[in-house]
């Protein structure tokens, strides 16, 4: 039926851009902001594979995860320690990610620049009602939920978002500025790292030199529309999601690529990101200190 | 605090130190940049000893294609032409305050300008050509202000809408290629550029052409323009501190708008230089293999350039040649051109950590013998 | 604010028994030797001593820049010391984060509140506090800062967000939230900046409790009036050194003057001279500005200014000078009423008009809006005017650097800028010469009217004095000054006629001869004249 496939697939395209809005979402909040998540993504979906080959789904995760929480400990220590520029850190992090990911497909599979993960090392889904759904879809629910409590409702979140705001005055309150941000930042790794397993192992189920295919920027946007509420970025992640799995659908459907070409189907997701973040961002307001290296003589 | 008048040799010693923090301080930038390189190059043989390759003979091979032979300087040159313009449209959005990462959207769309005009031209060949670099321009610019607009009336991060728009005009080029400026005699790329609007090859056997000198002229155009206009004025301003930039009487609005149109220009005409100036077949291929990753690579050539159009040509020849050079390394000791993806990337993130090398610095005790030194010397007024 | 030069208290006090070292009591807080060098190597503090007893009000005066605040932030762990030793009770301690500080007891109330404005009072109290995972528990929290509140009688809503409270509620949270942490030792910075006389008594009535419940005050302030009032004994700083410590305790305000500054008196202003029939320059006709957040700033506001006079507008900042300035300068919409300069309207233009027309703005903050501190000297000389044909080549469109160059030099010999060259970056420059070329910069352009916000706001004797003198001069040739400062010892000086703005509002305005400081601190802080005892 198309329409359950239709809502099956949004579901897993919801996945990826949700876990990894929701780990930057508290980023952001302390006040680091990484725009290298493509590259994240990207390099954990390669450890992924590897990891799944060497030990099968779960190991793949984990892999993921762990990738992921380097890369973003890497880009914290830059932004915090060395007070490095954000920005640039995060761009240097997506065009490493596209070599180092090149050139080990081929190092590894031989194969130039592609590789389908076997079925056995793939994420085994659960049977639904409207179709094998992986329970990735629930975790991403419940990462969504977690973040939103810690945020709200913790002793630990009330410090994030103070050196998120206005990191002296936490300073003067006795946080450790320096050790919440990095925190921040590795969280947002961590997830970012298990949304790119989920890429390579689960749902896509290949790995190719671009895989993540602008995922990360879609994940940025969504941070962007949720307002940095992380159950926003559920709802985020449904919408991007919506237009991403139509667009892999249609592509394959007869009738529809006849009346609207292809490639501008696929242009859909982008479209829409646009869109919305030009929509909605009127009064969006990032956390005062959000970006911004803390200093003290 | 300079409760009594200055004696003389205390400002002429001022001066003194004043010159040489200047020196320290671009010698210090050129060192920052070389351990940044230092440590790309250095990553890249880990990596490549780790992979089972010789990183030895492949930087061999390295150097020998990209400096080895004129045909070598010569392809270095070709390649590092579209990574002045890329490199510019990152740089010159950098000074001005901006994160312009839609060099690539913007070169895709000055090429598919560049092969509607050029296919369709006709005339002297001065004017072909001159006509298709400045439709692909037009072009470029066109695609660059959106970004810029919706950053200025709805706060977008540009970021975000240059990387949707570079998304887009990669689908809609793939479209047109295989469509409406499609060549009926080869349906894998489009429509080839009339005789009269191609670049010949300088060096007969080689990559390189005149436009070699068009992204030069763009480079030192936009250098012209930031030290020596008051516009440009305006825009470095806005980049270091927008409220002084209104109480200067300046817009705002109006430098955002302009640098994002001189950026996109500087990415249309890097798009028409890899039509028009790429002999043999003068056309874009159906999967964009024209234009690559340029986009991108520019900005690791902005930043290891400083963002200074002077530097960024320097960066864009480095850059190049790591890429004419690769092909040789290819040969000579069978690595993957991918490799380079790594060094530049490693770089990047090298630059990017501006506090590590006072960093390096403090550890090695170098800060320590400063202070000791400074304990000498009589107080000096606080810097507010 | 009203004459307090009898001191209230004094060593005698506390029923006889001593209560500063001075006066025979027990070190508690001593801190040796203390010295702090900046990385770059500015000394800021140099070998200074300081000892405090328990239950003691400290005070520690100094001008801008002594190295008050310095002193205090390496006690409060903000700043490590470059050498010298700390000891509390008897022992040495190590102050070397804000954690360790506040686990001994020290808190400070900064200066520039360290308050998140988007979080709640109580959630700025309770920020950094308990177990990580678990949550914080507001009605405990509640419970007890209410109690506080009923013990001290500083009363401040807890639920509000702090960016939405007056600031002188924000300072009230602030300090509720350092006693709330059980402090031994209360340091206040600068506590009175931002407070009318009135609300700086019952600051102080607040304090004087607190002293007499046990806990020390170290109150940094650079104003006499308040030593003499609130203080057992005080520490003068000057340039990073101590002058001497002394008990307040038959100290005159001439004598810490004296200690504070090293002369006799502060320097004069120079000549005030006579000047021929006043044309108006300026006239402000019931003009209504907004501030950030929509609210009216300036209510109906209406005055004129008259060729060869320096008018003034004193008042408390925050209470809509900064728009009024921004209003009358191009960078803030007019939202109804006109403005006229020498006779055009001034509604709607941008800063450039403005300029053409001959205004002139020397903005009160002047790093954010005056300069660019990481271009040069010389790229700063020509800020707002680089489009100017003076500093134009024939070939259109393009910079002459030589007469740039020319211009930046003028600039800094005739205002006496110290800078080892023209193209030192503007952040290397100490903050009076910075002013310096700012102002000199300014009054190149030759304006009718020159506008100055807090012009010698952050600035050393020397350079404030230089400063002032150049706004004399500008009055004296016969152009006129806006004034705006928060400083009414230099407005009484300074000012021909003054007018006190109070929540928007020009409350009066007051000729030279009319001058009173008593009355003009009352309109300060709202008391309309004729009502309230003086």
């Amino acid at each position: 039926m198309l329409w359950a496939s239709l809502i099956l697939g949004a579901l897993h395209a919801m996945v990826p851009l949700t876990i990894t809005a929701t780990g930057e979402i508290l980023s952001e909040r302390g006040g680091v902001v990484n725009i290298g998540l493509e590259g994240i993504l990207l390099i954990s979906a390669f450890t992924a594979v590897i990891g799944a080959e060497m030990g099968g789904p779960l190991a793949g995760l984990l892999a993921g995860v762990l990738t992921g929480a380097l890369l973003g400990l890497i880009h914290g220590v830059i932004a915090v320690f060395f007070r490095g520029d954000q920005t640039v850190s995060g761009v240097g992090l997506n065009i490493l990610a596209l070599g180092v990911v090149a050139i080990g497909i081929v190092d590894r599979w031989g194969s130039a620049g592609f590789h389908r993960v076997e079925r056995a090392f793939r994420v085994p889904s659960l049977s639904t009602p409207l179709g094998p759904m992986s329970p990735m879809v629930i975790v991403a629910v419940l990462l969504a939920a977690f973040t939103w409590y810690l945020l709200k409702y913790t002793n630990l979140g009330l410090k994030i978002q103070a050196c998120g705001e206005n990191p002296a005055a936490a300073d003067a309150a006795g946080v450790r500025v320096e050790q919440v941000r990095l925190f921040g930042a590795v969280y947002a790794g961590a997830l970012t790292g298990l949304a790119g397993a989920y890429l390579s192992i689960d749902w896509l189920a290949t790995i190719t030199e671009n895989l993540p295919a602008g995922r990360g920027f879609i994940a940025l946007a969504t941070v962007v529309f949720s307002r940095l509420n992380p159950w926003l970025a559920v709802a985020g992640g449904l919408i991007f999601g919506f237009f991403d799995s139509l667009g892999l659908i249609a592509s394959t459907s007869q009738q529809l690529t006849r009346i609207v070409p292809y490639q501008f189907i696929q242009m859909m997701p982008y479209v829409v990101t646009l869109l919305v973040v030009a929509g909605v961002i009127g009064r969006f307001r990032a956390p005062a200190a959000s970006g911004q290296p803390y200093r003290r003589e | 605090m300079d409760p009594r008048p200055v004696e003389q040799w205390e400002l002429e010693t001022a001066q003194r130190q004043e010159r040489r923090r200047q020196l320290r301080g671009t010698l210090g930038s050129f060192a920052e940049i070389a351990v940044a390189l230092v440590i790309g190059l250095g990553v890249g043989a880990v990596v490549m000893r780790v992979a089972g390759y010789d990183w030895l003979l492949a930087y061999e091979g390295l150097v020998m294609g990209s400096f080895g032979d004129l045909w070598a300087v010569a392809d270095t040159l070709a390649s590092a032409t579209p990574l002045i313009l890329t490199g510019l449209v990152f740089g010159l959005s950098a000074r001005a305050g901006y994160f312009n990462i839609g060099a690539q959207g913007q070169m895709v769309i000055g090429a598919l300008a560049a092969v509607a005009v050029g296919a369709h031209i006709s005339g002297p060949p001065v004017v072909a050509v001159t006509v298709t670099f400045l439709a692909a321009g037009v072009a470029g610019a066109i695609w660059a202000l959106p970004p810029a607009l919706l950053k200025a009336t709805r706060g977008v991060h540009e970021v975000i809408s240059t990387i949707m728009f570079n998304w887009i005009a990669h689908y809609t080029a793939l479209y047109l290629v295989f469509n409406l400026l499609n060549d009926p005699r080869s349906a894998e790329r489009s429509l080839r550029v009339v005789p009269e609007a191609r670049l010949g090859a300088l060096i007969p056997g080689a990559d390189m052409t005149a436009a070699i000198f068009v992204a030069a002229g763009v480079a030192l155009g936009i250098y012209w323009l930031l030290w020596h206009s008051p516009w440009g004025y305006e825009m470095r301003i806005a980049g270091l501190n927008p409220s002084a930039l209104r109480y200067a009487g300046a817009n705002p609005l109006w430098s955002v708008n302009l640098t994002f149109i001189l950026a996109g220009l500087a990415a249309g005409i890097a798009g028409a230089s890899q039509v028009i100036g790429r002999p043999p077949t003068y056309a874009l291929y159906g999967d964009l293999s024209n234009l690559g990753d340029l986009g991108f690579d520019g900005i690791a050539v902005a930043l290891i350039g400083r963002n200074h159009p002077i530097g960024i040509i320097l960066a864009a020849v480095f850059i190049g040649a790591l890429g004419a050079g690769a092909r040789m390394m290819q040969i000579m000791a069978n690595v993957p051109l991918d490799m380079v993806r790594i060094v530049h990337g490693t770089v990047i993130i090298a630059l990017a950590a501006p506090e590590a090398w006072s960093l390096l610095g403090k550890l090695l005790g170098l800060n320590r013998r400063r202070g000791q030194s400074a304990a000498a010397a009589p107080a000096k007024a606080l810097p507010q | 604010m009203p004459d307090r030069s009898a001191p209230r208290a004094g060593a005698a006090a506390a029923g006889g028994k001593a209560v500063s070292v001075l006066g025979g009591a027990e070190p508690w807080l001593e801190m040796r030797g203390i010295t702090k060098v900046y990385p770059n190597g500015t000394r800021a503090l140099e070998n200074v001593d300081l000892v405090v007893a328990k239950g003691e009000i400290h005070g520690l005066l100094g001008e801008n820049g002594a190295g008050k605040s310095t002193l205090m932030k390496i006690l409060s762990g903000i700043l490590p010391l470059t050498a010298g030793r700390i000891r509390l009770g008897g022992r040495d301690i190590s102050l070397r984060t804000t954690h360790d500080a506040l686990a001994h007891g020290i808190g400070m109330v900064h200066q520039h509140f360290s308050l998140v404005p988007t979080f709640t009072a109580l959630d700025n109290i309770l920020l950094g506090r308990g177990a990580l995972l678990s949550s914080p528990n507001r009605a405990q929290a509640r419970a007890r800062v209410q109690r506080l509140m009923d013990e001290t009688g500083l009363y401040a809503p807890l639920d509000v967000p702090v960016e939405q409270l007056p600031v002188g509620t924000q300072q009230r949270i602030e300090i509720l939230k350092t006693l709330d942490r059980e402090v031994d030792l209360l340091i206040l910075d600068e506590p009175t900046a931002v407070l009318t006389p009135q609300e700086t008594d019952q600051l102080f009535q607040v304090l004087r409790a607190l002293a007499a419940r046990g806990t020390t005050i170290i109150l940094i302030t650079h104003k006499l009036q308040e030593i003499l009032a609130l203080t057992h004994a005080v520490t003068v700083l000057r340039n990073g050194r101590v002058v001497g410590t002394r008990l307040t305790a038959g100290a005159t305000a001439a004598d810490l003057a004296r200690m504070m500054v090293g002369a006799e008196r502060l320097p004069d202003v120079k000549q005030r001279q006579p000047h021929a029939a006043a044309q108006p320059v300026l006239r402000v006709a019931g003009i209504t500005v907004k501030d950030d957040s929509g609210q009216d700033a300036v209510k109906n506001v209406s005055f004129e200014i008259y060729t060869g006079e320096i008018f003034a507008i004193a008042g408390v900042t925050g209470n809509g000078q900064t728009e009024l300035v921004e209003a009358l300068t191009g960078l803030r919409p007019i939202a109804s009423g006109r403005a006229y300069l020498l006779g055009e309207s001034i509604n709607g233009k941008s800063p450039r008009q403005l300029y053409r027309m001959g205004l002139a703005h020397v903005p009160e903050d002047r790093h954010r809006l005056g300069m660019v501190a990481q271009l040069s000297v010389l790229e700063n000389s020509i800020l707002g005017i680089h489009h100017e044909r003076r500093f134009r080549r024939r070939l259109p469109g393009t910079l002459h650097w030589g007469k740039v160059r020319r211009h930046a030099r003028y600039l800094v010999e005739r205002f006496q800028v110290l800078t080892p060259s023209l193209s030192t970056p503007m952040r290397s420059l100490s903050g009076g010469n910075q002013q310096k070329l700012v102002v000199g910069r300014e009054l190149s352009k030759s304006p009718s009217l020159v506008v100055a916000g807090q012009p010698t706001r952050g600035l050393d004797v020397a350079a404030s004095a230089a400063i002032r003198d150049l706004l004399m001069d500008i009055r004296n040739e016969g152009q006129a000054v806006l004034l705006v400062s928060a400083d009414l010892d230099e407005t009484l000086a300074l000012a021909d006629r003054v007018a006190v703005m109070y929540e928007g509002e020009i409350l009066a305005v007051l000729e030279r001869d009319q001058f009173d400081r008593e009355r003009i601190g009352l309109l300060m802080g709202g008391v309309r004249d004729g009502s309230a005892a003086g």
